[in-house]
């Protein structure tokens, strides 16, 4: 089972904090969408675009059970993901920027699971290249 | 054309220990690869181990997959192997979904796929696993020259832009007639994985190699931790071993023994202890070792029936102290895992070791046990293994001493039940006499091919200390047939007066 670290969920902030920086307008919702639409390039070269997919919409069902207003987001058939900002909008839902983390906080925490700390930091340093994500930084905080 | 003029063909090292030797020095540069099998025959780990041999940032390995085992999954397990190195992953190891192209387009869309990363990459080596859906999926609706033509034009392009190419396949044998992708390629490697009774045992066949002569029939291989390791068929065939005329003899460990044996045995001998159950052929062994310890002379000893400690204290029970030798790296005991072992990484495993600690002495303890570890395929051949094995040793120098149990009869002197005495240098036999209404026991040198030995026939006893070796036992004849009879009757049935052993 998929459990997600505070480490992941700190290297998730950060990830999403990256892309709020470069369109601030999105706010953190937009910037989550856009984490994740970074992080499907290098995984559906190396698992597919449907494995990407899969991975995707498990990491979206686990994020439901933290944060119930995601349950109406969807997974794209290209592995986008579509309903975010209009799931943010109804009533109740609030705090944008931590669904956005559970979502992408999930995704990586799968990743931990397949193939270990190791390969997700690569495939994270592949997609954001400026992103400080390094080995000193991870064994400060413990294992992913 | 000379020598001097031919093209030279680079090999590639592919990683994988004795693999190197059966291809005639490593994989041919820029070679147009398949490795075939069944599911389950380590087709993929083999590519893996070649990638991260070979792959560099600078000429990176693409591996492609193509609907077989999910890529996440592959990382998942090809990770726990040790030749994965994932600081290469994403910058020499790349890999290359092309599932969806497969699944949605044609074989002209997936080689275009496959071009258009090989020429931004510009490759060393790479794999497309598994190809045989590639071609399942072309076949569907494909006419057979299209896939001619296509695998044609993937050898041509992969060649061209100098990469050596893998592409990994669930095939039989039967499918090797007439497909276009056995033509055109320039190696065939097959993996088997046969079921022998209950065992297991994992072979490789060269079946195609263009450009160098590599070693031809079916060689075992293992895949461990540390990946696949290949043991070529040869081995223990090829080399030499020059026996000095004046060597230095070896204590066995018993000193009325080396009597017999004109000094002690001659170094790099293979010696045979040769006798039925209980009359402590594994003590001669343990003290052969221990002799050769208290020299500090590294010994080790191949074990198949009981584990290194009990080993170890058995020999603790006579006085030698392994532990320790063990702990300091004097002495290595080898206990190989029983019932589907190959000949071949049995040699392996003693040659490494040997290798590792300098070892003077081996024992191998015993030939019975050896053979009964074996995958049942493998005892049929149990004799040449021998020959090999024996033969591999000898070459590094070391001094052998094996023991194998004969069942003891009553009519004839046997010397081991697999007729392999011409593989010992020296034959030390230990048999059953009744005497007296006693089972005594008696030892003779029957064989020393390095010269002059003692005829004698003497008893012996095995005490807390270990062989202790008596007298000559005169006054019978027959002794050797188990049931002797006194030359000179005296009432009790032993040997009369005036039998006196003229030695003494």
């Amino acid at each position: 089972m998929n459990t997600v670290t505070p480490a992941i969920q700190n290297l998730a902030r950060r990830l999403i904090a990256l892309e709020a920086a470069r369109i601030p307008s999105d706010g953190l919702g937009g910037a989550a969408v856009r984490a994740c639409e970074k992080l499907r390039v290098p995984l559906a070269r190396l698992a597919g675009v449907a494995g990407f997919r899969s991975l995707l919409a498990r990491a979206v069902a686990l994020a439901t059970a933290e944060v119930p207003w995601l349950d109406s987001v969807q997974v794209r058939p290209d592995g986008a993901l579509e309903g975010f900002d209009a799931a943010g909008r109804q009533p109740g839902a609030v705090l944008g920027g931590e669904a956005g983390t559970a979502v992408v906080a999930h995704l990586l925490g799968l990743l931990v699971t397949f193939i270990g700390d190791p390969l997700t930091l690569a495939l994270v340093r592949d997609a954001w290249p400026d992103a400080p994500v390094d080995e000193t930084e991870r064994r400060a905080e413990g294992q992913l | 054309m000379s020598t001097d003029e031919r093209v030279t063909i680079r090999k590639l090292p592919t990683g994988v220990p004795g693999l190197d030797e059966i291809l005639g020095g490593g994989l041919p540069e820029y070679s147009f690869n398949i490795i075939a099998g069944a599911p389950g025959g380590g087709k993929t780990t083999l590519a893996h181990q070649v990638v991260f041999a070979n792959a560099t940032p600078a000429r990176p390995a693409l591996y492609f997959t193509v609907l077989g085992e999910p890529a996440i999954k592959m990382l998942r397990y090809q990770q726990q192997f040790e030749f994965f190195d994932p600081a290469k992953l994403n910058t020499a190891v790349r890999f290359i979904n092309l599932s969806q192209v497969v699944l949605e387009k044609d074989l002209n869309a997936v080689l275009e796929e496959i071009v258009k990363e090989v020429e931004a990459a510009s490759p060393g080596i790479v794999v497309v696993d598994s190809f045989r859906t590639v071609v399942r999926k072309a076949q569907a609706g494909t006419a057979e020259l299209d896939l001619q033509g296509f695998v044609q034009k993937l050898a041509l392009h992969l060649t061209s832009w100098e990469a050596t190419t893998f592409l990994i396949g669930e095939y039989t044998e039967g499918e090797i007639r007439d497909n276009p992708v056995f033509t055109v390629s320039d190696g065939l490697f097959w993996l088997y994985q046969q079921v022998e009774r209950n065992s297991i045992v994992r072979k490789l066949q060269v079946m195609k190699l263009r450009g160098q002569t590599s070693v031809p029939g079916l060689h075992t291989f293992r895949i461990t931790a540390a990946g696949v390791q290949a043991f070529p068929r040869t081995f223990g065939l090829t080399g030499r071993a020059e026996k000095a005329r004046d060597r230095r003899r070896l204590s066995s460990g018993v000193a009325d023994l080396d009597g017999m044996l004109g000094g002690g045995i001659p170094e790099g001998d293979s010696l045979l202890v040769a006798g039925p159950s209980g009359t402590g052929k594994s003590v001669l062994a343990t003290q052969f070792i221990a002799a050769g310890l208290r020299r500090g002379e590294p010994g080790i000893v191949a074990i198949f029936e009981e584990r290194p400690d009990e080993y170890a204290e058995r020999a603790a029970n006579l006085g030698m102290d392994f532990e320790t030798a063990r702990h300091d790296g004097q002495l290595s005991v080898i206990y190989l895992r029983p019932l589907d072992l190959s000949v071949d990484e049995t040699i392996r495993e003693i040659l490494d070791a040997v290798a590792r600690t300098g070892a003077k002495r081996v024992a191998i303890d015993s030939l019975a046990g050896f053979e009964m570890a074996l995958a049942p395929g493998f005892r049929a051949d149990f004799r040449e293994s021998l020959y090999r094995m024996i033969g591999a040793l000898t070459r590094t120098g070391v001094t052998i001493v094996s023991t194998v149990e004969v069942t003891e009869t009553f009519t004839e002197l046997a010397l081991s039940p697999y007729s392999i005495s011409f593989l010992s240098d020296d034959i030390i036999r230990l048999r059953y006499v009744e005497i007296g209404g006693q089972l005594r026991k008696v030892l003779m040198v029957v064989k020393m091919r390095a010269g002059d030995h003692s005829k004698d026939i003497r008893e012996y006893e095995i005490t807390a200390e270990g062989f202790r070796v008596g007298g000559r036992l005169t006054g019978y004849h027959g002794l050797i047939t188990g049931v002797p009879e006194p030359l000179h009757p005296g009432p009790g049935g032993e040997p009369g007066p005036g039998t006196p052993d003229p030695k003494e």
